[in-house]
């Protein structure tokens, strides 16, 4: 199976001021294609830091990040973002939507910074795509005048829109209640399987394991365990370290 | 290329947005700006439209394109608006068809007239000499035996009138002031002259009883305020042919190859005017120009209060006929009984907002007939003195041809208070030898044996007697009163010059003499630089070093006042352009950090940093445009207004800088292109401090989870 994601023996450190602050400490992680894997740890476990790192929104300090056959600490700044532009779809937690833009405008976004498909191409897919995710009754409202789960779902839409291989999400349900971010998650899962699209999302909410094809356990920096979903549930709870 | 055209049009939404979404903030900036260019476009355009016009105003008076003086000069050039009285102290070009001849080899030079300046004090019309001149005259051709009889006594009857009122207002003065107001000898002389024997002998011997009058009496009148006068010795024929501005407006130019004087309409209207009249125009441009109203200007109330205290100016031009005429004149205008014609006048001149139109009107149509509105009249012999280089005074007798006024600048005194004069006569009252004075020295040498003269004899050998306006004011040059035939002689010495100064003199002469300046009209206005320096080139080549400058510095302090203007302009343009720069920075730079969070999702989700960039430079020059181009616009609209309404020229200065009573700016796509640039250069460059940090903002900014 082919690796998407390969970090290898990855540190990654934090200047605050005079005080150098391990985030990552020598993690290794493979993600094949098609994977829906979940990343757990309590806050300050590194998590973010992570994702950050396959994101290609962070450069490791020792160790090699490979995403999609790239390895991102050669890569240049604007490389950088053209990997994330072309590869990488983003789902955040606080949703992140353009306010001033409309709903068929921030998920059409992305496609606009790629420059590939015509203005009508490019329409065609978005309303697609919102019809997939159920919003396309509101294409044309502000991201202001939805729910959060509707925005959740305008993100996953935006997220999805440049056919990336590879989707990382940050805590996507933490901002929603519990039957809005299980609907997230089904459409997230669906969505895996039908375009076959990677998802690493990181997580502290024990529902969603679940959901998982794998469960990465995270504790001060460093890898505990790779689980699945059906231990991860059954160990019923996060690994060791600070409390959440 | 269509992709670019999309994202550009995200880019504008963005920002345009984002705009919209702080409208307070975008609206503040937006005034910023909006007076910023508002005030570029009026300002620029008033500036450019005052430049223009006071061009035409100092091109078209004196100055021409450029002034032309030798280079050995102790004062620089100016001919106007300088602030001391004193013409510029200029070594004298010594032969004007050289320096015509260099100046009109500069191919852009079209014309050159010759010019010097100066200034002088002059005596002019003391109503009381003016009457005793006549009658000494009448006094001659009566004993010559013309019949003149009835002009010379009437004549005898005006200067006892005026005796009269000059007794009458001595004894005002010791009223008002005191006892020893007014000395002794004048109280005797008035007190001998209004007796009967003195009359009774008058016809005995006419020229004994006039010296005492002319000496004695004559300086009690005060009216013979000195006139002080700048004039400008030029070519005249060239002159008015290179400043076509100049347009006479009584009597006629003067004509070629005479000597001559023509008085500035502006002089002449306010300093030899009578004074009462000066008055009157001046309260009734106050009430039909600048619509003053007597009860509401203390500036009015005064000038009538001057009026009807100084009712002597015109009781001394009564004589017995005219006083009875002014007496019912006035009696059935005012519809009083009163018989002194001094309070009538009074009375009359005591003017209000309901009567002073038809006054004025009755003023000027019933009684000024009968007065000498001007002290000189055109036609009149004027002597003119004036202080030499060399330190000694000389003196020309010229006559008054009319009066000019330059075109569209009547009411400006900077334009107004030069006279004219030939430079002939220029020339003799500078001090320079001219070949007609030449041939007059020669002859009194001649005729006096070349004898030994001391320096104040030499003067009046030189240049003849002192006319009877001068003895007047110097008063106590007691002569030997039972002289008569001497005075006869004097007489006769006067005719002459008059005669030799009424003779036409040789064109040619205008060439052949010395100049002080020059002005040079140029064909194309645009290369004056360039003329300057060529100019200054060919005067060193021909041996002649020249000093050749704008028409700006020729006229002084007045040709500074547009770039003082223009400088205050700009720098209040720099202040509040400064200020928008800091508070668009500022406002872009809050909107940077407020929107960190987005900048970054955009950043993570593959905006390059390029991207980011184009969207502040948009938010930027957006505001700018809109509320730059709505200023620009607005001040177009207020420059287009007062255009078609004009601003008045409330003082003379701001006649001369309008060039006319009112200033209709004009806009010129220059100021509406300056606006904009300086505008988005602005904008734009206030948007690069936000960028840059913009740009660092990083796409972990996204990414708001808690570690």
């Amino acid at each position: 199976m082919n690796h998407i994601v390969s970090v290898r023996n990855v540190s990654k450190n934090y200047n605050l001021g005079q005080v150098v602050v391990p985030a990552l400490r020598g993690v290794s992680l493979d993600v094949a294609e098609g994977e829906f894997l979940a990343i757990a740890g309590p806050s300050g476990s590194g998590k973010t830091t992570l994702l950050n790192l396959v994101g290609c929104v962070d450069t490791p300090s020792s160790g090699t990040v490979i995403v999609d056959d790239k390895q991102t600490g050669l890569l240049s700044e604007r490389e950088l973002t053209r990997l994330r532009l072309h590869t990488i779809g983003f789902i955040f937690q606080s949703f992140n939507l353009v306010s001033v833009l409309s709903v068929l405008q921030n998920v059409e976004l992305p496609l606009l910074l790629q420059r590939v498909l015509t203005a009508r191409e490019r329409r065609e897919r978005v309303l697609a795509l919102l019809d997939r995710v159920g919003i396309s009754e509101y294409s044309k409202h502000r991201p202001s005048e939805l729910s959060g789960g509707q925005r959740q779902r305008v993100a996953i839409a935006r997220a999805l829109v440049t056919q990336p291989k590879l989707v990382l999400a940050d805590e996507p349900t933490a901002n929603l209640d519990s039957v809005t971010g299980t609907n997230i998650l089904d459409l997230m899962k669906e969505l895996n399987h039908s375009e076959k699209t990677t998802f690493i999302f990181s997580t502290h909410d024990a529902r969603v394991w679940a959901y998982a094809s794998a469960v990465v356990r995270l504790a001060d920096g460093q890898i505990q365990d790779r689980v699945s979903a059906e231990e991860a549930v059954r160990a019923g709870g996060l690994p060791a370290g600070r409390p959440a | 290329m269509r992709g670019y055209l999309d994202t550009l049009k995200v880019i504008v939404q963005i920002a345009l947005r984002n705009l919209f979404a702080s409208r307070l903030k975008t609206l503040i900036v937006g005034g910023i700006i909006l007076f910023g260019s508002l005030l570029v476009v009026v300002g620029t355009a008033l500036v450019d439209s005052v430049d223009a016009s006071m061009s035409r105003s100092v091109i078209g008076s004196v100055a021409g394109h450029i002034q032309v003086y030798s280079a050995k000069s102790k004062d620089e050039l100016t001919v106007m608006g300088n602030m001391n009285m004193e013409a510029p102290d200029l070594a004298p070009i010594d032969d004007f068809a050289v320096l015509r001849r260099t100046l009109l080899g500069v191919p852009n030079v079209k014309a050159v007239v010759p010019m010097g300046l100066s200034s002088a004090m002059v005596t002019a019309g003391n109503t009381v000499d003016v009457v005793l001149e006549r009658l000494r005259d009448l006094a001659r051709r009566k004993l010559a035996g013309e019949n003149v009889q009835v002009a010379y006594e009437s004549e005898k009857d005006h200067v006892r009138q005026i005796i009269t009122v000059l007794s009458a207002d001595m004894d005002n003065v010791r009223k008002i002031q005191n006892e020893k107001a007014i000395s002794q000898d004048d109280l005797a002389a008035v007190a001998k002259v209004a007796s009967a024997e003195f009359w009774a002998g008058f016809d005995r011997d006419p020229y004994l009883a006039l010296e005492f009058l002319e000496n004695r009496i004559a300086p009690l009148a005060s009216d013979a305020d000195m006139l002080f006068l700048r004039y400008l010795g030029t070519d005249v024929d060239a002159f008015a042919k290179s400043f076509d501005r100049m347009k006479i407006v009584d009597g006629t130019a003067i004509p070629r190859g005479r000597r001559g004087f023509l008085f500035a309409k502006w002089v002449y209207e306010r300093q030899v005017k009578l004074k009462t009249a000066l008055r009157l125009d001046r309260i009734n441009d106050g009430i039909t120009k600048r619509s003053q109203t007597i009860a509401g200007s203390e500036e009015l109330q005064r000038w009538i209060k001057q009026n009807t205290t100084e009712v002597k100016e015109i009781m001394l031009q009564l004589d017995g006929q005219k006083t009875a005429s002014f007496r019912r004149l006035l009696q059935g205008e005012l519809g009083k009984q009163e018989s002194d014609v001094a309070k009538l006048l009074a009375e009359f001149f005591r003017v209000d907002d309901a009567n002073f139109a038809r006054r004025y009107r009755f003023f000027y149509d019933r009684l000024a007939p009968m007065l000498e509105l001007y002290r000189v009249r055109v036609g009149d012999m004027l002597t003119i003195k004036s202080f030499t280089k060399s330190g000694y005074v000389q003196s020309v007798k010229l006559r008054v041809y009319g009066t000019f006024v330059f075109q569209g600048l009547e009411d400006s005194h900077i334009a107004g208070e030069l006279n004219l004069m030939d430079m002939v006569s220029f020339r003799e009252l500078y001090g320079s030898l001219t070949p007609e004075r030449e041939r007059e020295v020669q002859e009194i040498k001649a005729e006096a044996g070349m004898k030994e003269i001391s320096r104040e004899q030499a003067e009046t050998e030189l240049f003849g007697k002192p006319d009877l306006g001068e003895s007047a004011v110097a008063g106590n040059a007691q002569r030997p009163v039972d002289e008569a035939d001497a005075a006869l002689r004097s007489l006769a010495g006067r005719q002459q010059r008059e005669d030799r100064a009424s003779q036409p003199y040789d064109p040619a002469q205008l060439e052949q003499g010395d100049v002080l300046n020059a002005a040079v009209i140029v064909k194309d206005p645009r290369r004056i630089s360039q003329t300057i320096e060529e100019i200054e080139a060919a005067g060193a080549k021909a041996g002649i070093p020249l000093h050749a400058i704008t028409w700006q510095k020729a006229s002084g302090l007045v040709g500074q006042f547009v770039t003082m203007i223009r400088a205050v302009l700009y720098i209040s343009v720099l202040i509040i352009f400064a200020v928008a720069l800091v508070i668009i920075n500022n406002a872009l730079v809050m909107a940077t950090l407020e929107r960190m969070p987005e900048i970054g999702t955009l950043r993570a989700v593959g905006a390059q940093r390029r991207f980011l960039l184009g969207m502040l430079l948009v938010e930027a020059l957006a505001v700018g445009v809109l509320f730059g181009s709505l200023g620009a616009l607005l001040g177009a609209g207020i420059v287009g207004v007062i255009s078609a309404v004009g601003i008045p020229a409330a003082n003379d200065i701001l006649y001369f800088l309008f060039s006319g009573p009112r200033l209709h700016p004009s806009l010129s796509p220059a100021n509406v292109i300056i606006s904009l640039g300086i505008v988005l250069a602005v904008s734009a460059i206030s948007s690069i401090y936000p960028g840059l940090l913009a740009m660092r903002v990083s796409p972990r900014q996204a990414m708001q989870s808690d570690d």
